[in-house]
């Protein structure tokens, strides 16, 4: 295999997990050939990919790279591959790998598989990828002399191989053209409490609490777990609770340590939403229902009884 | 002719006409309204109809529900049939004391049965009285009681007035007939004083109570007193059978232009005739109020103010209606919800029927919510969101739930039950699941339990499985008839390539939809439900059970006991298998678990009506409540636990394998008792 | 104002999904057909603009005869007219169906004026590719952005909000240009009856294009293993709570 060029994607010096994870895949992609990594802006990431695979970082840096912009990146991405020779760009497949690995495949004429599990190098190569949120899995051909795919969050594992890599900064070449699509505003969040994405803890309701004050203790059970709520898509439809609450497959992907599902009958659209999580916790009338098989730990009864009941012995272990 | 007369004559004409002129006025407005009414079928069965105009018109037979009111309302209304000729007798007396019907003016028999009748009209408005102001019913509330009043005082007068005046002319000599013909008015007369003063008081007397029925037969149609007109008119054109049937509406007739369609009941132009009339007959007796059980536990809906209110917009806009119509003006209808009748009150609903059973006068309530609801759904997309997100699953995956179709068979988990594939020969009979016993836990013990008894009779029965949808009754109840006509011909399109001829179901609302509302879309089948069908088996010996001495009360859904009649069957049953005990709202006068008119997915408000039955069933301290449907064994169940009462909740056909059991471990006990 | 809005129509998978005995597709025997949360929105917005702004907004779908359906649902909402790209029901890869779209596009814009808005879902519910808005946009020449929960029409620029961590990016682009969006952009109407019986008789303008080579092409499906340990059934009713609460403190959460 020709060498792998990775499109690595960070914050404020901290790279993303799922880049990391797209690293660990382009070195089983590689093989032989070398993993490389392009990062844009960021020097303290670029600094600190060493250890994660990357045989050569390249970092690009320019004056007007300050706020997201996905053609830029996904030039940046295309000149270098090219110039690279790579035989495969991998990107993370979060929104912005999807989005700046898809236009970069556009510019080139190129196919791009997202959300991929696992590829094998060939001619063609096959890839294993998501369908349905990942309740259907694809095994594709990719025809093309250089594969574009994103790697499916958490489905491969970030590796720590040692070493360091060289970062190189260079000034890519950028047009007017390039810049039109740009982030000029940006407005912060407004809301408090813990952020849905990012919670350890989720505690969620369905369709089975019934009301939008039915949510009152499961609120109540996340308050104690400092856990944050969210909620299937029966529930927004309803007119329960916000969009930015509902955990699914056009909702918010999370990966949590523990997810409680309460109420929740588990259809396709949810499970590739929570699916992430380390361990599922479900809570249902129904032993028959989707998410009891899904789950590593399963209550059966109404949750109107259990979780308060959940909450009270909290309480009462604490207390204690 | 002398002069005197005709100059009585001359007078009473001219005030008889300005009144009856006026009277026909206001009829002939009533009547223009109800031409207007969209159209509506209901023609059939012509002597089942004329029938109870004998029963329930001429018999009062339903207001006997009530005793005391019944006898009430008995002797005011055989009253006044009974004192009909005396009307024309007191206009014709009021022109001239000689002036008077030939022959029947001299039938003793006829003075006799006036003056016990009249008598009779006073014991019936003393009772009124009574009842209204010393008992004070519930169910008068929100009634317009100043009218009642008013038209009591009415009759009262109007029988005094004839007493006095017909007291007059015995004491004048004037009766053609031995005064002890007519008892009353001649104990009457006795107390008059003599002529000539006897004179003044027959000419008062009989110009009074003549100018009293002609002010009282204004003020009928202006008032609910008008029931006295249309009623039989109303009753005639009432359901006879397939009560769970509601009308279809039409969405492709290629004759009616696109602005013609009706999409239920939006304005007061898109009211059909009979619910024109409806309105027209209403009392506001509130004895539907009365068996509402939404109403019962504290919710806004009372049958009678919703009919009341859209009666009231009727009155209100239908003569710029009718302008319009004529082309004088355009018009606009003011939208009934929220105007006439609240969004929260035409979700109240349970469509159980109970108001229906008990009104007198042949109103049918759930026409018009169900109207109401069609146009909210399918023109405004109006509905609380539980009920559209249900919809919507509904459309997509042919389940209220959103559950994969391929799911329907998951209940039958080592049962061996067959599947009927395309192209198969039709079983016997096709046993119907349904979407609750296919996707709900606790009902589908029902079905799994039918089922090992169907096998264990011998019975050639197979399900469609995946090929089943939901009938549509809950789209059809919340009023989205488009949604429901779709599922409608997917179900009748699939039978029909299977062939199926025979059909039994657990569930009353599928058992409702596919006998009595499948037929208006091409499906006609044999349908039974499952209490009907293992009844048969039972007395047929081909199921044994044991008698236990379990002591079981039954619940009387409403589609079955109510809409279909269906009430004796499920009781065989019960006494089969243990001891029963009935509550006192059973049968036709049932108290609805709840979950009807597609309450089993909306939110419930206020009180819990499925709490209340399962309080109803505690009462009567069974140890077991037995059900014969799926739904409402999921409402009673949630009733129980949430109230403590501690009965088990079962389908009769669970009940019945246990009783087959037992009769298999003690065979001697196992003889099928048929009550 | 005339507006674009691409869709596709995709089974109503629920609960579980069934493969096609080649397990090249999924098996829709049982299945309703609908379109994805995100493209629900799109058609929404569409429906929106033009109530807001005027003009007329049109419905594409690329799919087979039976995603006819789909595009009656939309036109159902408002929108007035509809283009079919009629398929066998084959599997499409992204290039292949932009290529076809494009040329509907062309076509179009050719006889009655640019659009100056496409307005696609970020994802097809069933593929999951995350590329059709930006290859559209690309090979039109226009300007894309995805991940769209927030839009709004100012003066010939259409400003997008997108979610980011910690609160919301927003693009300002001129038109025309092509935006990808989210479910959660707005709450979608449902289709009045009326809507659906009018709907019935909107024009559907159908071409049947040729499905190239697939690029990127489909080989096979399979059903994800399930999570293979049995799950634990920690009790019953609210009688589980102390067996809960000791998971808890193993998961070290409590």
């Amino acid at each position: 295999m020709a060498a792998v060029l990775v499109y690595v994607t960070s914050a404020d010096g901290v790279v993303d997990e799922v880049a990391l994870q797209a690293l660990a895949l382009a070195g089983q992609l590689a093989g032989e050939g070398a993993v490389h990594a392009l990062v844009i802006g960021d020097e303290a990431a670029a600094a600190s990919l060493g250890p994660w695979g990357a045989a050569q970082v390249h970092l690009a840096r320019h004056e007007a790279l300050g706020s997201t912009a996905p053609d830029a990146a996904a030039r940046i991405l295309d000149d270098l591959a090219g110039r690279l020779g790579v035989g495969a760009v991998i990107g993370p497949g979060t929104d912005l790998g999807n989005t700046v690995i898809a236009r970069a495949a556009a510019r080139a004429g190129l196919p791009f598989a997202a959300n991929c599990t696992s590829a094998t190098p060939g001619h063609p190569m096959t890839v294993t990828r998501l369908r349905w949120g990942g309740s259907l899995l694809e095994e594709a051909a990719i025809h093309a002399d250089r594969a574009m795919l994103t790697v499916a969050p958490h489905s491969v594992a970030a590796r720590q191989t040692g070493g360091a890599a060289p970062v190189e900064a260079f000034t890519p070449e950028l047009d007017a053209a390039d810049l039109v699509v740009r982030a000029v505003e940006r407005i912060p969040a407004a809301r408090g409490g813990v952020s849905l994405a990012d919670a350890r803890v989720v505690v969620s309701g369905g369709r089975g609490v019934g009301s939008q004050a039915g949510f009152a203790p499961i609120e109540e059970l996340a308050g104690l777990l400092g856990a944050a709520v969210g909620c299937s898509r029966a529930v927004t439809i309803s007119g329960w609770r916000p969009h930015t609450d509902q955990v699914g497959q056009t909702g918010t992907k999370i990966a949590p340590e523990l997810y409680i599902a309460c109420g929740i009958s588990g259809a396709t659209q949810h499970l590739a939403g929570c699916k992430g999580a380390k361990k599922i916790l479900a809570i249902n009338k129904d032993p028959e229902a989707p998410i009891m098989s899904a789950a590593d730990f399963v209550v059966i009864g109404d949750l109107h009884e259990v979780v308060p009941a959940i909450s009270a012995e909290i309480r009462r272990v604490r207390g204690a | 002719m002398d002069s005197g007369t005709l100059a009585s004559g001359v007078l009473f004409l001219a005030v008889w006409l300005v009144f009856v002129g006026l009277f026909a006025r206001r009829m002939i407005y009533l009547g223009r309204l109800v031409r207007h009414g969209r159209e509506t079928a209901r023609l059939d069965d012509v002597p089942v109809r004329l029938g109870r105009e004998v029963t329930r018109v001429l018999g009062q037979s339903k207001l006997f529900l009530r005793p005391v009111p019944g006898v009430m309302h008995l002797l005011i209304f055989w009253g006044f049939l009974v004192l009909l000729p005396t009307i024309l007798m007191s206009w014709l007396g009021a022109v001239s004391p000689r002036w008077t019907i030939p022959w029947l003016s001299e039938q003793g028999w006829f003075a006799l049965m006036a003056d016990l009748f009249a008598l009779g009209v006073l014991a019936g408005v003393a009772i009124a009285f009574a009842i209204r102001l010393g008992q004070r019913p519930v169910r008068f509330v929100g009634s317009r009681l100043q009218q009642a009043y008013n038209i009591l005082l009415f009759e009262a007068a109007i029988s005094i007035t004839l007493f006095v005046w017909h007291g007059s002319r015995v004491a004048l000599g004037l009766n053609e007939y031995p005064a002890a013909w007519s008892p009353i008015s001649t104990a009457l007369a006795g107390l008059l004083p003599a002529a000539p003063a006897t004179e003044v008081i027959e000419r008062a007397s009989v110009w009074i109570h003549a100018l009293l029925i002609l002010a009282f037969l204004l003020y009928i149609p202006y008032t609910k007193h008008l029931h006295t007109l249309v009623v039989a008119f109303n009753v005639f054109f009432e359901r006879t059978r397939g009560r769970g049937r509601l009308e279809p509406l039409r969405f492709d007739d290629p004759d009616v232009p696109e602005d013609q369609i009706r999409f239920g009941m939006g304005t007061i132009q898109e009211m059909t005739w009979k619910q024109m009339v409806d309105g027209m007959t209403c009392t506001e007796c509130g004895r539907c109020q009365d068996a509402c059980p939404a109403f019962f536990t504290g919710k806004n809906l009372s049958p009678k103010l919703v009919i009341m209110g859209l009666r009231d917009q009727l009155y209100r806009e239908g003569h710029k209606m009718l302008a319009a119509a004529a082309g004088h003006g355009t018009f606009e209808g003011t939208p009934l919800v929220p105007t006439a009748v609240a969004d929260e009150t035409v979700w109240d609903c349970v469509t159980c029927g109970a108001c229906v059973r008990e009104c007198p006068v042949g109103i049918e309530h759930i026409d018009h919510i169900v109207d109401l609801r069609r146009n909210l759904v399918m023109v405004q997309s109006r509905l609380p969101a539980t009920g559209a997100a249900m919809l919507r699953d509904l459309e997509r995956t042919s389940n209220p739930w959103g559950n994969s179709p391929t799911a329907r068979v998951d209940w039958t988990a080592g049962l061996d039950i067959r599947v009927l594939e395309p192209g198969d020969a039709p079983p016997e009979v096709l046993f119907w699941v349904g979407c609750a016993p296919a996707f709900d836990e606790r009902a589908r013990i029902g079905a799994i339990s039918t089922a090992r008894l169907l096998k264990e009779a011998g019975v050639d029965f197979a399900i469609l499985g995946p090929r089943e949808s939901c009938t549509g009754d809950p789209a059809r109840r919340m009023g989205d008839e488009y949604t429901f006509q779709a599922l409608a011909k997917q179900n009748v399109e699939t039978l029909g390539e299977a062939g199926v001829t025979r059909i039994v179901t657990t569930c009353p609302h599928c058992f409702n939809t596919l006998g009595n509302e499948y037929p208006d879309f091409g499906g006609r089948y044999e349908v039974v439900h499952h209490t009907q069908l293992l009844a048969e088996l039972v007395r047929e010996g081909r199921l044994s059970p044991a008698a236990g001495s379990e002591s079981i009360t039954y619940h009387d859904s409403c589609y079955l006991a109510r809409h279909n009649d269906v009430r004796s069957e499920p009781r065989e049953l019960v006494a089969a298998v243990g001891r029963p005990i009935e509550m006192a709202r059973r049968e036709e006068r049932t108290f609805c678990c709840g979950a009807g008119g597609g309450h089993m997915w909306l939110e419930e408000r206020a009180g819990q009506i499925n709490e209340e039955r399962a309080r109803q069933a505690t009462a009567t301290g069974a140890q077991t409540l037995a059900v014969a449907c799926p739904f409402c064994t999921v409402m009673l169940d949630d009733g129980m636990r949430s109230t403590g009462g501690g009965l088990a909740v079962k389908d009769v056909a669970t009940l019945l394998v246990e009783a087959v059991e037992r009769g298999r471990e003690h065979p001697a006990d196992s003889l099928a008792r048929v009550p | 104002m005339k507006v674009l809005v691409c869709i596709k129509s995709v089974p109503a998978v629920a609960g579980r999904i069934t493969l096609t005995a080649d397990a090249r597709a999924v098996d829709t025997r049982h299945l309703g057909f609908t379109i994805g949360p995100h493209e629900e929105c799109a058609v929404e917005q569409a429906v929106r603009l033009v109530e807001e702004h005027g003009g007329e907004a049109v419905v594409l779908t690329l799919g087979p005869a039976p995603a006819l359906e789909q595009l009656r649902d939309a036109m159902a909402l408002g929108i007035a007219r509809a283009i079919h790209l009629v398929t066998d029901g084959e599997d499409w890869d992204s290039q292949s169906t932009v290529e076809a779209i494009v040329e509907a596009v062309r076509a179009d814009e050719a006889a009655s004026g640019r659009f100056d808005l496409v307005l696609l879902g970020n994802e097809a519910a069933d593929s999951g590719g995350y590329q059709t808005a930006v290859r559209l946009g690309r090979s039109l020449g226009r300007p894309t952005v995805t991940g769209i929960k927030g839009l709004t029409l100012v003066d010939g620029v259409v400003r997008c909000e997108q979610e980011v961590p910690g609160g919301r990016d927003v693009y300002a682009l001129p038109l025309p240009a092509v935006v990808a969006v989210l479910e959660g952009l707005n709450v979608p109407r449902f289709p009045s009856v009326p809507g659906r019986l009018r709907a019935k008789s909107k024009p559907v303008a159908v071409s049947t294009p040729t499905r190239p080579a697939q690029r990127l092409e489909l080989l096979r499906l399979a059903v994800p293993e399930g999570r293979s340990k049995q799950a634990v059934v920690l009790g019953r009713g609210p009688d589980a709570a102390p067996a809960v609460v000791a998971v808890l403190n193993d998961l070290g959460v409590l």
